[in-house]
């Protein structure tokens, strides 16, 4: 199996050719995530190291601290600064370090932790070194091997796909922005946040070696702070048209440019509770398909995810129904959309109420009730666009039902709808 | 005659039984819209009937054309997108191999390489298939990168923690989203997808047609890329379209598979 390369780089604008590193963008993080430097050294001389070197200047401070004796000469890098410092600000060591997770083996004796598991319903094979593991978020401990930043990756993969096909499946013909917010409705950062503080997780007031490993451990942001900028909203250059389109291949599954994708980059800074409980829950769910297995992850996602109720009818939001719906008939072949009052009521009293329905030919496709007859026409037209979009199959099979099974007999081809009306 | 007519009957009940005693067999849904509505589907008094049963992928649909042009052209020179279905045939066979034109139904082959900039996105477009086969495409991209062989790890100097070592967990210190944005990278993809030809196939309308680059055709290729593997998984189910992910376009990305693991 072939493994990812991170290719060497930029080694020649190292000021010390004796400790040859990557320095090229795309591994120094990689570099900074693995690279714990002797943790006793520095801490012995907090004043001298932590407050002279920025990230940067990392490999400098242990390139100093491990020469005896000898005065080396160390040249400035400007270049190396530039290079290395991606979107977040240099970090000190003392701040990759400041916090550490519980050992492993102290999960055995955490009854938070014991607990967890049977409220759960997990089987007794799955570790609890593992879900203690899941409870760690990178502003906790920035060492990938403690915290749940890989774990997490795996877990929003594994959530996202088995939300998707349940929504495509269950609703063809959905419009994607509607896709969009029922996903984010499923499992977006603040529903993970209320599915975990459902599942009766508690917080460390702050992180270290000697919290209860049950407990949620991440850096808390204090009211008032900035959200670090991994989690702030970018902005696109305004010549930029950002369409749906260019959302579902730049973007993650919400369709928004806002949410994390590199959870690893957020060790070391505050992050809201929010953050914090959707890694938890996205760990989980990686941690979940690594030990027990594809039919177990599915079985918890449809007990504690599907089971939710979401109205998706209530997630749309029309702008033009009338002129939606005619350009849907025009496309469809059906006879032009003709709106028709059925029955009204007080029409010149102060709280009219008129009955309106939109006609296809002989067929109705839809009826709204409005204090105008303009609301009315709206509503009606709204309701039969909904009447279109909201398609429902009797009975379906999702992709990932054919996963590992030798039988494909129960295999039923989805409809593939050719996607919303275009105005 | 009286005598012809109760065999005529009994023949007629007898074959209706038979027909309902059958398997309904699983077919694939219509992608038009036969049962929204019982009133008779109007086409344009002007287009014949030949023209009315073409699929929806062959024509714009007859009422949403002007008859006549009212917008200037635009500048550049015009660009000519592929109609004929042996080259479509030809590119699916080289991605998927032989039969590869018969996995997908004859709309959705259409479908899914067609972008939304295609004819104002009359004839549809690939926008759900390419969201669900970005999903699938980059668990799978995840499931890679965790098979794959470890990195070499460096011994943390100096400290005296040491993590929690399962089999199931030996291959995370290789998922990082560095690692991912690297394969998955658009231009990559949109080289994957030139390899198989998509490039001369795919239904789009570039901003200018003599710079398809500056246009954003990677990131046109890479959709369409993604409503393959997304088309596969609603018409043949997931294990098909993984089997796709993993074999046409994870393999020509740098992955080796040494034994089938999932």
């Amino acid at each position: 199996m072939k493994r990812i390369r991170i290719s060497r780089c930029g080694s020649q604008l190292l000021a010390q050719p004796a400790h040859r590193r990557p320095t090229c963008p795309s591994a120094a993080a990689a570099l900074q995530s693995n690279f714990t430097p002797h943790n006793y050294r520095i801490q012995s001389r907090p004043q001298s190291t932590a407050a002279a070197f920025s990230g940067s200047d990392l490999l400098n401070a242990q390139s100093e601290a491990e020469s005896s004796g000898g005065a080396r000469n160390r040249k400035p890098p400007p270049a190396r600064a530039a290079r290395t410092a991606s979107t977040s600000p240099p970090q000190s060591i003392a701040d990759l370090t400041k916090h550490r997770s519980p050992r492993p083996e102290r999960a055995f004796g955490s009854a938070k932790l014991a607990a967890l598991r049977s409220r759960l319903s997990l089987p007794q094979r799955f570790p609890l070194q593992s879900l203690a593991r899941t409870l760690v978020h990178p502003s906790a401990d920035a060492d990938p091997d403690f915290n749940n930043s890989s774990l997490s990756i795996l877990g929003a993969n594994l959530l996202s796909y088995y939300t998707t096909e349940h929504l495509l499946c269950n609703y063809p013909r959905l419009p994607m922005p509607v896709v969009f917010a029922a996903q984010e409705a499923y499992i977006g950062p603040k529903a993970l946040a209320t599915i975990a503080g459902e599942w009766g997780i508690e917080a460390a007031a702050v992180p270290g070696e000697e919290v209860d490993p049950g407990l949620l451990q991440f850096d808390r942001l204090r009211s008032g702070d900035d959200v670090p900028a991994g989690l702030r909203h970018h902005e696109a250059p305004w010549k930029w048209n950002i369409t749906v389109t260019h959302k579902i291949l730049a973007n993650d599954e919400f369709g928004s440019s806002t949410s994390n994708k590199n959870p690893q980059s957020l060790r070391g800074q505050a992050v809201p509770l929010e953050e914090a409980a959707q890694s938890f829950v996205r760990a989980l769910i990686g941690s979940l398909h690594l030990h027990l297995g594809r039919p177990l992850v599915k079985r918890f996602f449809r007990d504690h995810f599907l089971s939710r109720h979401l109205d998706v009818d209530k997630l749309f939001d029309f702008r033009t129904p009338t002129r939606d719906l005619s350009r849907l008939c025009a496309r469809e072949g059906f006879e032009p959309p003709v709106a028709r009052l059925i029955s009204e009521t007080g029409r010149l009293s102060r709280h009219p109420v008129f009955i309106v329905g939109v006609y296809s030919g002989k067929d109705k496709l839809g009826e709204g009730a409005g204090s105008s007859l303009d609301e009315a026409r709206f509503r009606a037209a709204a309701a039969a666009l909904k009447g279109w979009y909201l398609y429902k199959p009797l009975e379906f099979t999702v992709p990932s039902s054919t996963e590992g099974e030798m039988d494909t007999s129960e295999w039923i081809p989805n409809l593939v709808d050719c996607g919303e009306v275009i105005v | 005659m009286a005598s012809k007519r109760p065999l005529r009957t009994l023949y007629t009940t007898a074959s209706s039984t038979l027909r309902t005693a059958q398997v309904p067999r699983r077919s694939f849904p219509e992608t038009a819209a036969c049962a929204f509505s019982t009133s008779k589907a109007v086409r344009g008094p002007e287009y014949d009937t030949e023209a009315a049963d073409r699929p929806r992928w062959q024509q714009t649909p007859a009422r949403m054309v002007a008859p006549f042009r009212t917008r200037p052209l635009p500048e550049g020179p015009q660009f000519k997108v592929n109609e004929d279905p042996r080259k479509l045939d030809d590119v699916y066979v080289r991605m998927l191999g032989e039969n590869g034109d018969k996995v997908l139904t004859g709309e959705v082959k259409w479908l899914a390489i067609t972008h939304k900039s295609f004819d104002h996105g009359r004839r549809g477009f690939n926008d759900r298939l390419a969201f669900l086969g970005r999903r699938i495409v980059s668990l799978q991209t995840s499931l890679a990168l965790l098979n794959a062989l470890p990195l070499p790890t460096r011994p943390l100097e100096g400290s005296d923690r040491v993590p929690f070592k399962h089999p199931a967990l030996s291959g995370l210190p290789n998922l990082s989203s560095e690692a991912k944005d690297n394969v998955l990278d658009k231009h990559r993809l949109a080289s994957v997808a030139q390899r198989y030809g998509l490039d001369r196939v795919i239904r789009w309308k570039p901003r200018r047609a003599d710079n398809l680059q500056g246009s954003g055709i990677d990131a046109v290729l890479s959709t369409s890329l993604y409503a393959i593997v997304g088309a596969i998984a609603l018409e043949r189910g997931g294990e098909a379209a993984n089997k796709v992910t993993r074999d046409k376009i994870l393999v020509p990305l740098g992955f080796t598979w040494l034994s089938d693991a999932s």
